[in-house]
């Protein structure tokens, strides 16, 4: 089987920080974040009242003839960003390369607000009826046939739900199906629209959400902010990227994953450390050759100090040398987009010599012991970064990016 | 108001867990229980429900103990009177 460099050649992303990639790249590369009283619903039954929603959008401006009624919010954001990503590549999808294009997606939680309406109307309206579009607004693939659909690619397409991990996931299938001659073009990433009081009511539960903002690895640090959005890349063989003189922006260079097979919400060190070294593994690249990591850096006591365990047994010494960031701490942890909106972060690191900084770290922790790049972002040129996700139920994805100049 | 919490607390913990009432004391370590974060949250769902109560996050990092959760549901009753509080349970 083949097995080709595969090149990002488009960006498209719409998140707290932004509408478009120009902006959510100013917020992230200026350290600004985009959390803030959650408006679009009334948090006052809630523990917390914050959150990282995406703010000025109007679907009407982006679907013609009424056609967002057919999208829940999630899909919106699928179809937005590929959209965004597939201008930014500049390809010509002839008939040929349309088949051989698949579309694979992340998402955690997929239609919830659609569903949500739906209980709503039954028993809280007691309607006795839900509308005609609630089944297909809410399928989690929604956003992967909504693209499919809107930018006629046919090749294999399809959705993966692994909770948090679920944009790291799908971008390393993605990457494989490239890689592997599968598929001669991919679009990949994942979305999340989670902003519904059901939704928040369930993670209130949990006890996991900060009552103020997400201060990634800072000592001070209360819990996570969730956030919305979606973020897509455009992947293409880097030999063809070449030959038509395309923009690259980063290569995807390798793909590790592996299961904690431990427990529902607490993670191991084990388990994230493996995924991290079978990304190093299946990108040929030694530890040392990592000068950066988008970490999953959530704000919770449980995973940040275990994260940075992992990651201190996977590159030992060069741990030291790793400029790290959770950028969770200014777009949210966007659960089944999470992964895709910190790959677009990591590769306009990569490309613009830019890293983004952990926003709203004020004071350090024993147990979070490496150079977090804390609030600051620094201007520091690297040859390849990880981007790593960690997902409830145990479930790791880390996925590897080299510099298109090396 | 104490004996009813603790007994309220010990049983609870009890049916959660399904372990035998007489094996859970005050001083009892959860930890030795075998109880996790998901037993914990779990179980102050419960407790939330009985007593018609909010426990904030903040309090619960800091729980060791059976103890340390009676202690807890006892300032929060004294310091406000029961409420039917639309954050413990979407029945409510």
């Amino acid at each position: 089987m083949a097995s080709r460099r595969v090149a990002i050649t488009g960006l498209g992303i719409i998140s707290s920080l932004g509408l478009n990639l120009a902006e959510t790249w100013e917020s992230l590369r200026l350290g600004r974040p985009g959390i803030g009283p959650i408006k679009s619903l009334d948090c006052s039954t809630l523990r917390f009242q914050n959150g990282a929603e995406v703010r000025g959008y109007d679907a009407t401006k982006h679907f013609e003839d009424g056609r967002e009624a057919y999208f829940d919010r999630f899909a919106q954001f699928s179809v937005v960003a590929a959209r965004e990503a597939m201008r930014h590549s500049g390809v010509e999808l002839t008939p040929e390369l349309r088949e051989r294009s698949a579309i694979v997606c992340g998402s955690a939680v997929g239609g919830q607000s659609s569903i949500e309406a739906g209980f709503e109307d039954l028993w809280v309206q007691g309607r006795g009826r839900v509308h005609p579009l609630t089944i297909p607004k809410t399928m989690a693939n929604a956003g992967a046939s909504q693209i499919s659909m809107d930018l006629g690619l046919s090749g294999p397409t399809y959705t993966i739900s692994t909770a948090c991990s679920s944009a790291n996931h799908a971008i390393g299938q993605a990457f494989r199906l490239v890689r592997d001659g599968e598929s001669d073009l991919a679009v990949t990433g994942g979305s999340e629209a989670m902003f519904t009081i059901g939704m928040l009511k369930a993670w209130e539960a949990m006890r996991v959400i900060a009552p103020d903002t997400c201060r990634p690895f800072s000592k001070d640090r209360r819990g996570m902010i969730l956030g919305e959005g979606g973020g897509m890349m455009i992947l293409e063989p880097l030999e063809a990227a070449r030959a038509r003189g395309a923009k690259i922006y980063a290569e995807v260079c390798g793909f590790g994953m592996t299961s904690d097979a431990h427990h529902l919400t607490q993670p191991t060190v084990d388990g994230p450390a493996r995924a991290m070294r079978g990304a190093l593994r299946d990108a040929g690249l030694a530890p040392e050759e990592i000068g950066y990591i988008n970490a999953h850096g959530t704000g919770t006591p449980g995973n940040d100090p275990v994260e940075s365990a992992a990651i201190r047994a996977v590159f030992r010494a060069h741990a030291d040398k790793l400029a790290i960031s959770s950028t969770k701490s200014m777009h949210g942890h966007a659960l089944g987009a999470a992964g895709a909106l910190e790959a677009v972060a990591t590769v306009m690191a990569l490309d613009q010599g830019i890293l983004p900084p952990t926003a709203n770290y004020s004071e350090r922790d024993p147990e979070c012991d490496l150079d977090y790049i804390p609030n600051q972002p620094r201007a520091l040129r690297v040859q390849a970064a990880l981007s790593n996700s960690f997902a409830f139920g145990g479930l790791n994805a880390v996925v590897a990016f080299r510099a298109a100049s090396y | 108001m104490s004996d009813v919490v603790a007994e309220k607390v010990i049983a609870t913990l009890a049916s959660v867990k399904r372990i035998p009432a007489e094996k859970i004391a005050l001083d009892t370590n959860l930890q030795e229980l075998g109880i996790d974060s998901l037993d914990v949250f779990t179980l102050l769902f419960e407790l939330e429900n009985t007593f018609k109560i909010s426990i904030p996050d903040d309090d619960v990092r800091s729980i060791r103990s059976v103890n340390d959760v009676v202690d807890g549901i006892k300032k929060i009753l004294a310091a406000a009177p029961p409420q039917n509080s639309s954050s413990t349970s979407p029945a409510d």
